[in-house]
C-alpha cells in the first residue's frame, strides 16, 4: 500500500507522482467524454419522444445537465492541462457499447434514465471520496443532478406501467438494452482500476462495483414489477 | 467556397446580457398585460399558427394540467423544432461547427442554475407546485434562451424565438398551445 495522499488543488497536482496524475487525468477524460456521448445520443435526441410538454422540458433539463457535466469534466481537465480535444468524442478514446445503442422510442429513454443513470450514480459514488478534492468536489456537484436523472427513470417508470402496453414497451426496452450495461464498469482485472485504488482515487474493484448495481438494478426493476434478463457478466 | 469566420463575441455578450436582466418566472399567474398580450400574438404569428386565443394559467398546478393536456398541439411544438433547425442550420454553415456548438453549450449550462434557482423561488413563493415542475420550468427557460441565441447568431430579427423570449423576460411562462389557446403562465 502507498503513502496516502490527498491532492487538494489543480496547483499541487503538478507536484504528485506522475503515476497519480495519469490517473486523474484518464479518469477526468473519461468523464468528460462519457457524460457528452450520454447527452448527444440519449438525451437530446429523446426530448422528440417525450408525449408531452412537460415531459419534453423536464427531458430538456436533463439533457442540459448532462451536457453541463461534460463542460464541468472539461473545464478540470482544462485546469489540468489536457488539451480541450482529447475530452471531446471523435478524437482518440472510442465510446463505450452503452452509447451505441440507438435510441428509437420514449419507452427506451426510460429504460436508460432508470437503469443507466443508476449506473452512473455508482461511478459518480465512488469518486465521493476521491484523494483529488478538485474532482470529489465535481463528483458531490455532480451527484444530487444524477439522483434526479434516476428518479425521472423512476417517475416516468411509474406513468408507464400503469398500462399492460406501456408495461409491456418497457419490458421490452429493459430487456434489448440492460445487456449493455454490466460491461460499463469495466473489467474484473482492470490495470486502471487497481492503480485507481491504489492512490485512493476511486474505493471499489469494477467487480463489487458491478454486484453493487446488479442488486440495485434488480431491486428498481422489481419495485414496478419488472424483471431484468439474464446477461453474461464481464470477465 | 463559404467564408468561415469565429463566433461574434459582441452578439453573444448581448444576448449573455439579456439572459441576466430577464425577470425568469417572476409574474407567473399575475394578470396579463398589453405587453403580454402583443407578444403572445407575435409568437404565434412568427410561428404561422395564426391569431390564438390567448388562455392562462393563474398557478402551478394548473399549468402542470396545461403541460400534459391530452389535446396539446404537435403543431406548435414541430414549428418551433422546424425553424430551430432552420436557424441551426443557417448559423453552422456561418461559424465552425465545433465553436458554435460549444458556445450553445456553455451559455445554456452557465444560465441553467439562474433559471433553475428562479423557477425554485417562483414556486416557494406560489404554492402548490410538483417538485419536477421546478426543473421543467427550467428546462423551458433554458430551451428558450438556447434558440434566442440561434436566433441572434443567424440574424433572424423576425424569428418567433425574439417575442418567445420577451415572454419569458417579462417573467411569464407560455406553456404552448392546447386546443386553440395558446396559454400563458
Amino acid at each position: 500500500m502507498s503513502d496516502p495522499i490527498v491532492v487538494k488543488t489543480v496547483e499541487d497536482l503538478r507536484n504528485a507522482p506522475e503515476e497519480y496524475r495519469e490517473a486523474i487525468a484518464k479518469l477526468v477524460i473519461s468523464h468528460a467524454i462519457n457524460e457528452l456521448y450520454g447527452a448527444q445520443v440519449f438525451d437530446e435526441p429523446a426530448i422528440a419522444y417525450a408525449p408531452t410538454p412537460y415531459a419534453k422540458w423536464l427531458t430538456c433539463r436533463v439533457a442540459m445537465e448532462e451536457y453541463g457535466h461534460h463542460v464541468r469534466f472539461k473545464q478540470l481537465g482544462v485546469q489540468m492541462g489536457i488539451p480541450e480535444e482529447r475530452m471531446m468524442p471523435g478524437v482518440g478514446k472510442r465510446p463505450l457499447s452503452i452509447f451505441e445503442f440507438p435510441l428509437k422510442t420514449w419507452q427506451e429513454f426510460v429504460a436508460i434514465k432508470l437503469l443507466a443513470d443508476l449506473a452512473e450514480i455508482l461511478q459518480v459514488e465512488d469518486l465521493l471520496h476521491c484523494t483529488f478534492h478538485p474532482l470529489r468536489n465535481l463528483a458531490r456537484a455532480t451527484m444530487p443532478e444524477e439522483r434526479f436523472h434516476a428518479q425521472f427513470g423512476e417517475d416516468f417508470t411509474a406513468e408507464l406501467i400503469k398500462t399492460p402496453e406501456g408495461k409491456a414497451t418497457l419490458q421490452a426496452a429493459i430487456n434489448e438494452y440492460f445487456p449493455y450495461l454490466p460491461s460499463f464498469f469495466g473489467g474484473s482485472k482492470s490495470k486502471n482500476n487497481e492503480i485507481f485504488r491504489k492512490w485512493n482515487i476511486k474505493q471499489r474493484t469494477n467487480d463489487e462495483m458491478r454486484q453493487d448495481f446488479m442488486k440495485r438494478a434488480t431491486e428498481v426493476t422489481t419495485k414496478y414489477g419488472l424483471t431484468l434478463p439474464e446477461v453474461r457478466q464481464a470477465a | 467556397m463559404s467564408q468561415v469566420v469565429v463566433l461574434p463575441r459582441v452578439v453573444l455578450d448581448q444576448v449573455r446580457a439579456e439572459l441576466r436582466a430577464a425577470a425568469w418566472f417572476a409574474a407567473l399567474g399575475e394578470p396579463l398585460t398589453d405587453g403580454d398580450r402583443a407578444d403572445a400574438d407575435a409568437y404565434a404569428r412568427a410561428l404561422g399558427l395564426g391569431t390564438l386565443l390567448l388562455g392562462q394559467a393563474r398557478d402551478w398546478p394548473e399549468a402542470e394540467r396545461v403541460l400534459q393536456a391530452p389535446d396539446w398541439s404537435p403543431a406548435w411544438w414541430d414549428r418551433e423544432e422546424a425553424q430551430r433547425l432552420r436557424l441551426l442550420a443557417e448559423a453552422e454553415a456561418r461559424y465552425p461547427e465545433r465553436t458554435l456548438w460549444t458556445a450553445l453549450t456553455e451559455l445554456t449550462t452557465e444560465l441553467g442554475n439562474t433559471v433553475h434557482g428562479r423557477a425554485g423561488v417562483a414556486a416557494a413563493r406560489m404554492g402548490g407546485a410538483a417538485k419536477a415542475s421546478v426543473h421543467v420550468a427550467a428546462g423551458a427557460a433554458a430551451q428558450a434562451a438556447y434558440q434566442l441565441a440561434l436566433a441572434r447568431l443567424a440574424e433572424d430579427a423576425a424569428s418567433p424565438f425574439e417575442s418567445k423570449f420577451r415572454l419569458f423576460a417579462a417573467g411569464r411562462w407560455p406553456l404552448g398551445v392546447v386546443g386553440s389557446r395558446l396559454v400563458l403562465f
